[in-house]
């Protein structure tokens, strides 16, 4: 029985679908089962991400509604052998057009078939988020170090709280900046971790090459010295139960050391 | 036993119904009572009114005002006050929330909004966007970034009491500052009370005598 966990975080554009797709590809690579739900309805867009997009037929309103069976819905990644699936959302409907049942049902029938279900969360608190929510054992809320997205980070963790899921909800910070670290005024990671108050899962560095990899349908996840990808597959082995220790993100930012002040200090005296 | 007897005290006369008789026996001995009561010498102008002292029992109100009947109907007998030994539970409980300071360990997070009635001592977080609302004092000892009211909706006897220059409001009954418009001192805990001229300010714990001498004295202090 697989487990399935909600993506969301209340603000858009924080990178929900880019940590579902990279997150499950992460997992698939290790060779778990996993299926992706995109619940965007109305503005699909995970089947873009992951260069699915052309392959879509049935979407998940035609499932709730009965005109297709859930199997056939399931668009398969070849990349992976039979271990990643998608189930796309639906684009001619809106995020009514399905409701909580509808959702915990499917979701309900694919946990026996994956180790893992993600959930692609739209952004809001409306009912496609109650949606979302509804079907899910776990949620991972991802935030960036912007004051806008860890305030919806936390408005969304309060409605998490209100209704309990199983597990405890778990936070990624994504998109951080190493060249803005040392700047007082950035959020860090450790502020963000005690006021949201919950587990930090992991943390995901900007890079350029996030856009330009899934502009063409591949995933950053897949190249294998990128420390944003190291990120996204340290998330994975959490989840998978292994203790990874956190990146050090200050790795890129050169200190000045002792020698080095001592010739600046010297060459100023000139 | 008579049901009813009648007693001299130093707040003056009560009437004394024995807890164990029933209304209507009650009732006979209450007018026999009154009948010896009206006969004797009292002087006719003076206006007499009886406490009523019911034991260890409640009465209904219906039951009150088939007594107060029965005296009223006498010249210049009246009523006080029903005066029993027990309470209902609403009333305890009523009792004792005003007595009683609510220990709350708990995150307020963004959008969400916690009512309490009574007094709360705060452990807690709340965060921007968060909201603790009571109808008492507020004691904190936690982390407050976001808004608190004490006093909650309109009493302005109430303080907030606590490190508080993180809040981004603070209210008192009808009052309330936005406190980055008026920084708060963050090196001692703030005192923040509605002061006579229902303007909301702030002073220091050990001026706390002067600020509400009432609450100060309640609390053990010595004017």
């Amino acid at each position: 029985m697989g487990k399935a966990i909600v993506i969301t975080s209340g603000k858009g554009g924080v990178g929900k679908t880019t940590s579902s797709a990279n997150i499950g590809i992460a997992l698939a690579m290790m060779g778990k089962r996993v299926c992706l739900i995109d619940l965007d309805i109305g503005l699909r867009n995970l089947d873009v991400v992951l260069g699915l997009d052309n392959r879509v037929m049935y979407d998940i309103v035609d499932v709730a509604d009965g005109r297709a069976k859930l199997v056939q819905a399931l668009v398969k990644d070849k990349r992976f052998d039979d271990l990643l699936y998608l189930l796309p959302a639906a684009q001619n409907t809106d995020k009514n057009a399905v409701n909580q049942e509808q959702v915990k049902d499917i979701v309900d029938e694919l946990k026996p078939d994956f180790d893992y279900v993600f959930i692609d969360c739209p952004a809001g608190i409306e009912q496609g988020f109650i949606n979302a929510v509804s079907g899910a054992d776990g949620a991972i809320v991802v935030t960036t170090p912007e004051i806008s997205a860890v305030r919806d980070a936390d408005r969304v963790i309060g409605l998490l709280e209100q209704h309990p899921l199983k597990e405890s909800p778990n936070l990624i910070i994504n998109r951080i900046r190493t060249s803005l670290m040392q700047d007082d005024s950035y959020m860090d990671i450790d502020e963000i971790t005690t006021h949201l108050g919950i587990n930090l899962l992991g943390v995901i560095l900007d890079d350029d090459k996030v856009i330009s990899t899934s502009n063409i349908g591949k995933s950053i996840v897949m190249d294998p010295d990128n420390p944003t990808a190291q990120g996204y597959r340290n998330v994975a082995r959490r989840l998978e139960g292994e203790t990874v220790p956190l990146m050090n993100i200050n790795n890129s930012v050169k200190k000045e050391g002792f020698w080095n002040k001592l010739t600046h200090l010297f060459s100023h005296k000139k | 036993m008579q049901s009813a007897v009648l007693k001299g005290t130093q707040s003056g006369y009560e009437v004394i119904l024995n807890e164990s008789s029933s209304l209507e026996q009650i009732n006979i001995d209450l007018k026999n009572l009154l009948n010896r009561l009206s006969e004797s010498n009292l002087k006719k102008s003076e206006d007499i009114k009886l406490n009523i002292r019911i034991g260890n029992r409640l009465f209904s109100q219906e039951q009150k005002n088939t007594i107060m009947e029965n005296i009223n109907s006498y010249h210049g007998l009246s009523v006080g006050h029903f005066m029993s030994n027990v309470l209902t539970k609403e009333d305890a409980e009523a009792k004792f929330k005003q007595k009683y300071i609510e220990p709350m360990s708990k995150t307020i997070r963004n959008g969400q909004e916690v009512n309490i009635d009574g007094d709360v001592l705060f452990f807690g977080n709340v965060h921007e966007g968060g909201k603790l609302f009571a109808s008492g004092n507020i004691y904190n000892m936690g982390n407050i970034k976001g808004i608190v009211q004490a006093g909650y909706p309109d009493n302005e006897d109430k303080l907030i009491i606590g490190n508080l220059h993180n809040a981004q409001q603070v209210r008192v009954g009808e009052q309330y500052d936005i406190v980055s418009d008026n920084p708060i001192n963050n090196k001692e805990s703030t005192v923040v009370y509605v002061n006579d001229l229902h303007l909301l300010s702030y002073g220091k714990i050990n001026e706390l005598k002067e600020i509400n001498p009432k609450f100060f004295n309640r609390i053990g202090g010595i004017i």
